[in-house]
């Protein structure tokens, strides 16, 4: 299986010389990453030349740090029996890519998803602008700095009957007189 | 067409096929199909196992957990006595709770179906409203597959036969890196400060050292620990035995990150930069304290930043009681300890060195001088053998043997020394004798799991080549003509259970003696009080069993007389004498600002 990989590393790299690779899993499984430019051309030619013909997943993962998103590609070779995930980044402020639905008409759902949850226009994508989401008026919810539990506190009310709830930290110093100095306060969960 | 078709005589029977196939009709009464195998349907929370720390409710992200007292459970050590409750309304299942749960008590199951019109009722508490949950688990996390890091990082430490050449520090601490990492495993749920003696702010500073702001976690720690260095080289960390963390990893390493925030303050002077304390005007009230022990330089501490001219007595010629001149320097280098004490001078504390109480000053003296006494007198001697020939030379307590060599004295020990007991004195007084280049062998009546010192000080000595004999009882230090000791006769013991519960007990074998030579032997097998300084005090200030008797605000019988440290707790350990220490500046505090 290993040299199998070397063998479509090499293919691959011959005709996109720019990919990175990472090919340490000791699985049928590889890694390349190129960049959004040629995310159709890579996937065309795994699809169409080298056998990739079935697209497992697709996922989408927030570099808020480094200022970009990663969308990431899973396809699967059913002859070879190599998965390879086919990595690509865009920048977080403008997040554009051409949609890719011509490849794989699944990516058509994937992509109304991507665009709803982390806000990723999908240039060419004919669809209506809600998916799953009713009325949504906020940020993207998938976003790293998206606060979910601020968001849940301002849309739904208290029920009563809850009163009783105790923070474990101060029942704790309760029970043994201890005295938190107001300056370490902010240090407390 | 012919008139035997072939295919059509033969084409029904495929029909046989259907025969043992479960009939597509609907069973009555309805069973509902079994939900998939990792499917995250309502709580189950294994009640026993649960430790109420409160990162399932910290954790939810639609505020659906809370923490609460359940009839029936108490809590206790490294228990908060709370357990989580759903409000399911408010639930989607995320499992992140189950993901963070440190004891893997929570769990989701396969139970899902649950229609009520009243909206009340989805609150629940797993595990007490729904017992049946524990036979659908289906979701739980594992310690692999937990969000929690259960392993430690690792603290570098000088190899066994590299230590024993010098009295240079073993254990060389955190570097920034490895305590921020491991700072960060912490769950700050405050377990641990339940069973600290001195109930230290651990969540808070070890948050601080966590989000890299060193300073404010030393300032955190001075606020209730004036020897926190000390703490964080050789406390006996209680808090990490209930660490939630711990109950399926290693504990969070409290007194390593205690360690690593307080030796950012590399002089006494940084401290006091760091610290920066506010120390109140003069009120004209004083304290004399007896002892520069842990309990005393912490009551001296806390009493001068409340305003009160404070003055210690101490018989040595350093401060630091027992952690100067019982603790090994290896453990505790005396520049560590000598800054720590520097900076409470700084303050405003003034220290009388070489000033024996019952000899230089008497009891009275300050009794009468002082609006209030405090005494932190620790013990100061130690028990005997009390087998035959345990007056030879080179028979000698362990205790009065690492005085001196802490004292810079020269001892001669020879090349084989026997040291009984298994207490931290015990495995301190072989680790130096090691150091001194003798070939040491602990004697311990009972066996190595039973013994009371510290596992990573054993595990250390075993490391630095000290034998250990478990089950050995000591029964006569044998002489030789000139009066030196030659060898130590010992009997074998079998463990004999408690019939009233407690731990089993040793039973020497009879005809099982053994004879080991020796040039010194240590006994390292407790220590006592000696209150002759009191004189007529003797009876008014109440002693029993051999130790102080104070109430919780470490007053002794007699009201202006408070006394902490070795000489009242029966822990024995730096960070009680610490609590003790702070309990009582609060209580005399409060005692004199009445007046």
């Amino acid at each position: 299986m290993k040299e199998l990989k070397e063998q479509l590393i090499n293919r691959i790299k011959a005709h996109f010389p720019d990919i990175t690779v990472e090919n340490n899993f000791n699985y049928n499984r590889f890694d390349v990453s190129i960049n959004k430019e040629s995310i159709h051309s890579i996937l065309f030619y795994l699809k169409d030349v080298m056998g990739f013909k079935h697209l497992s997943d697709t996922n989408c993962v927030d570099w808020l740090e480094e200022g970009e998103f990663e969308i990431v590609f899973i396809v699967w070779s059913p002859a070879e029996k190599i998965k390879i995930f086919v990595r690509t980044r865009i920048d977080r402020n403008n997040p554009v890519l051409e949609t890719l639905d011509m490849i794989w008409p699944q990516l058509h759902t994937y992509e109304r998803e991507f665009r709803e949850m982390f806000g990723i226009q999908f240039t060419g994508l004919e669809a209506p602008d809600e998916f799953i989401l009713e009325d949504w008026q906020g940020p993207p919810p998938y976003r790293r700095d998206f606060d979910t539990a601020a968001f849940a506190a301002e849309t739904f009310f208290e029920r009563p009957g809850r009163e009783d709830a105790e923070d474990v930290r101060e029942a704790i110093t309760k029970l043994t007189g201890e005295e938190i100095p107001e300056f370490a306060k902010k240090y407390s969960r | 067409m012919s008139f035997f078709d072939l295919k059509g005589t033969l084409k029904p029977l495929t029909a046989l096929k259907q025969f043992g196939k479960e009939p597509h009709t609907i069973t009555y009464p309805k069973v509902s199909k079994e939900a998939a195998d990792r499917y995250r349907g309502f709580h189950y929370n294994d009640l026993d196992e649960c430790i109420g720390c409160g990162n399932c409710s910290t954790i939810c992200q639609n505020a659906a957990i809370d923490m609460i007292h359940l009839e029936g459970i108490e809590g206790g050590k490294g228990d908060s006595g709370l357990r989580p409750r759903v409000d399911h309304g408010r639930c989607c299942w995320c499992a992140l709770c189950v993901e963070v749960c440190p004891t893997g008590s929570l769990s989701l199951t396969k139970d899902y179906l649950y229609v009520s019109e009243d909206p009340d009722s989805f609150l629940w508490t797993p595990g007490k409203d729904n017992p049946g949950g524990k036979e659908k688990i289906s979701f739980f996390s594992t310690e692999e597959t937990s969000l929690n890091v259960f392993q430690r990082v690792p603290m570098t430490e000088i190899e066994g036969t590299e230590r024993i050449k010098s009295f240079a520090e073993v254990v060389l601490g955190y570097s920034e890196d490895e305590a921020r990492a491991e700072a960060s495993r912490c769950i700050s749920c405050g377990l641990c400060t339940e069973v600290c003696p001195d109930h230290m702010h651990i969540p808070e500073y070890i948050n601080a050292i966590a989000n890299g702001n060193d300073a404010d976690a030393v300032r955190i720690i001075y606020d209730n620990n004036p020897l926190p260095e000390m703490c964080g080289k050789v406390c006996t960390r209680r808090c990490e035995d209930v660490c939630a963390i711990a109950t399926r990893g290693e504990a969070i390493a409290i007194r390593w990150l205690k360690r690593y925030a307080t030796e950012t303050a590399k002089t006494a002077d940084i401290i006091h930069e760091i610290v920066n304390p506010e120390i109140k005007e003069a009120n004209g009230k004083t304290v004399g304290i007896i002892g520069a022990g842990p309990s005393g330089l912490t009551a001296a501490y806390y009493l001068a930043l409340r305003g009160y001219g404070v003055t210690i007595y101490e018989a040595s010629a350093k401060a630091g009681g027992a952690t100067m001149y019982g603790i090994p320097k290896y453990r505790l280098p005396l520049e560590s300890l000598q800054k720590q004490v520097d900076y409470i001078q700084s303050i405003g504390v003034k220290i009388h060195f070489n000033t024996k109480v019952g000899k230089d000053i008497t009891f009275k003296e300050i009794y009468d001088h002082y609006d209030a006494v405090f005494m932190g007198v620790g013990f100061p001697d130690a028990w005997s053998l009390g087998v035959d020939g345990e007056n030879a030379k080179g028979s000698m307590q362990a205790y009065r043997y690492l005085y001196m060599i802490n004292s810079g004295e020269k001892v001669d020990v020879g090349d084989k020394v026997i040291v009984v007991g298994g207490g931290n004195v015990a495995i301190d007084a072989a680790r130096v004798s090691r150091r001194m280049n003798a070939e040491v062998t602990i004697l311990y009546r009972r066996r190595v799991e039973d013994m009371p010192a510290d596992w990573e000080e054993i595990e250390g000595a075993e490391a630095e080549g000290v034998h250990i004999i478990p089950q050995a009882i000591p029964i006569k230090v044998i002489e030789d003509e000139k009066g030196n000791v030659k060898a130590v006769e010992y009997l074998m013991a079998e463990m004999v259970p408690d019939e009233r519960g407690g731990r089993p007990k040793p039973v020497a074998i009879e005809g099982s003696n053994t004879i080991i030579e020796a040039t010194a032997v240590m006994a390292a097998i407790g220590q006592m009080g000696d209150y002759s300084f009191m004189s007529e005090f003797e009876d008014k200030i109440k002693i029993n069993r051999g130790r102080f008797v104070t109430n919780d605000k470490q007053q002794t019988t007699d009201p202006k007389v408070f006394a902490g440290g070795d000489a009242v707790n029966s822990t024995a350990d730096a960070i009680s004498a610490i609590a003790d220490g702070f309990r009582a500046c609060k209580a005399i505090d409060e005692m004199l600002s009445k007046k």
